[in-house]
């Protein structure tokens, strides 16, 4: 039909979002969820990982996606991102942080900027789904186990393996093939 | 019947393990003589249960996370796994094998005898050599029960023995023997039976040892021509007692310690059947082989895919250090196994 290509308006996330939105209950309604959702956005630019429960997390994590992908498409002297990046950021520092320390970091990513990891839940107790959130490329130690520094674990001991074999049978080609 | 046989839980175990087989239609391998076979294993050992006579206490030291603590527990009755039940549910889902004075690695599942040290081993420990080599075997007994299950009685399947576990060959093998000369497995053969190896880890089983007289193995195992022909030159090397596993209701000789249970299996591929040698008119020995990695080890495509083309090339036994010391495996015919 003559339906408008409307898929190139919003850039599009490298991340599940869900298609609706979540009613965080707030006491203050939409207006507070909004902005108990913009003091979680600034808390994740300003400490680069936080701990949360799951749902305001997965929440955040769209807006702040957005905002890095926005910040990254239109640059800093856009208008219309700046002051989104006003509004969803509260600690006016951060803006400075987002347009000159992230979109740097990001620019050329293939991936998506916000990990996102799930935490051990309080158990016996509130049973709420715990959750990490994290920007890529923050300075702790990472979360995943590090599988690749133990050459003693079965895989790598399989791989080293394999890449030894690998290299005796290129070694002895060569030798072949300069006889 | 002693008022103790009420106490434990072997009898149980040994039924739901007694329906699972029930409820298989098809079972490659008379069915009456597995029946039997795990009969005899369940009496074996609710009478091991039984000899213990009065219950002695051992102190058990345990060395790891959270921290060092020292445990009382049974002697010839408490496990490894019992050890891990007091400290966390973690530790029970994690521990794979255990280590007893630093040195001995033990099944999870065995009953400890004297006073010792304990370390819980798992997959992702800084020496994790008893654990890669407990896995390998373990897929290799996993291996003759998947067969079991894939194969058609028509087959004739009879399971030779599995080698010693060589990780650094690529491949864990199994033995087999096949009433026709000229199979050529197809890929979705191997598939299903990469799929039998997967709905065996699916189905959690525990992975039970037994120490038995040989005379008792040799009855258990009177329906398997190869078996029969084994056991006397394994009972030799180790003193008349012969040790076997069970894991569902497939019952295997082994020497070495098994991981705890099925559910460590994480991706796993059987790759290739080679043909060694034939046997008879119309028999032959084919070596089954395949690759796996334990569960929580995650590997894109293309690498495994690497481990998958290395694990089809014909196993070869690593070359023995020592002059005559223990057989390797290198031929079927030849009557070892580990």
């Amino acid at each position: 039909m003559n339906q408008a290509d409307v898929t190139k308006l919003m850039s599009q996330l490298r991340i599940a979002v869900r298609p609706n939105k979540r009613n965080l209950k707030n006491p203050d309604g939409p207006e507070g969820r909004l902005l108990k959702l913009r003091k979680t956005v600034t808390a994740l630019m300003k400490h680069e990982r936080i701990e949360l429960f799951y749902n305001r997390a997965d929440e955040a994590r769209g807006y702040a996606e957005l905002l890095i992908s926005n910040a990254i498409r239109y640059g800093d002297r856009h208008k219309a991102t700046m002051e989104l990046a006003d509004y969803w950021l509260l600690e006016k520092q951060l803006v400075h942080k987002l347009f000159k320390v992230l979109v740097p970091r990001y620019e050329n990513h293939n991936l998506s900027y916000t990990r996102m990891y799930k935490a051990p839940r309080d158990y016996p107790g509130t049973y709420y789904r715990q959750s990490v959130l994290e920007l890529r490329g923050n300075p702790y130690p990472t979360l995943d186990t590090d599988h690749s520094q133990n050459r003693n674990l079965l895989h790598n001991v399989l791989l080293d393996e394999a890449r030894k074999e690998f290299r005796r049978q290129k070694l002895s080609d060569l030798v072949k093939s300069s006889q | 019947m002693s008022a103790a046989t009420k106490l434990h839980k072997t009898s149980w175990c040994a039924l739901r393990q007694l329906q699972q087989y029930r409820t298989k239609a098809t079972l490659s391998g008379s069915s009456a003589s597995i029946a039997k076979r795990n009969d005899l294993f369940n009496q074996e050992q609710r009478r091991q249960r039984d000899a213990v006579g009065r219950i002695d206490k051992i102190e058990v030291r345990y060395l790891g996370l959270p921290e060092d603590v020292t445990l009382v527990m049974n002697s010839n009755i408490s496990t490894p796994y019992n050890c891990a039940q007091h400290l966390s549910e973690g530790h029970c889902k994690r521990s794979a094998l255990a280590l007893i004075d630093g040195s001995v690695p033990w099944d999870m599942h065995r009953p400890l005898q004297e006073s010792c040290t304990l370390q819980l081993l798992n997959f992702h420990v800084s020496e994790p050599h008893p654990v890669n080599k407990a896995f390998w075997r373990t897929c290799s007994f996993m291996l003759g029960a998947a067969l079991n299950r894939a194969f058609k009685p028509e087959a004739g399947l009879q399971l030779h023995s599995f080698p010693g576990p060589n990780i650094k060959s690529g491949s864990f093998v199994h033995d087999i023997v096949l009433q026709t000369q000229n199979w050529q497995p197809t890929k979705e053969e191997m598939r299903a039976i990469s799929a039998e190896m997967v709905k065996l880890a699916a189905q959690d089983l525990r992975i039970e040892r037994l120490d038995v007289q040989q005379d008792l193995a040799q009855e258990m195992f009177k329906d398997s021509k190869y078996k029969s022909e084994q056991l006397p030159s394994i009972a030799q090397q180790t003193q008349g007692r012969v040790t076997l596993y069970r894991l569902g209701d497939h019952i295997d000789i082994s020497r070495g310690p098994m991981v705890g249970s099925t559910s460590f299996l994480g991706k796993c591929t059987i790759s290739a059947a080679h043909k060694v040698a034939e046997e008879g008119a119309a028999g032959a020995f084919y070596r089954i082989q395949g690759v796996a990695l334990p569960s929580g080890f995650q590997l894109n495509h293309v690498a495994f895919g690497v481990l998958e083309e290395r694990s089809k090339k014909p196993y070869h036994p690593p070359r023995p250090k020592t002059k005559g010391k223990d057989k390797r495996h290198s031929d079927p015919r030849s009557t070892s196994s580990s």
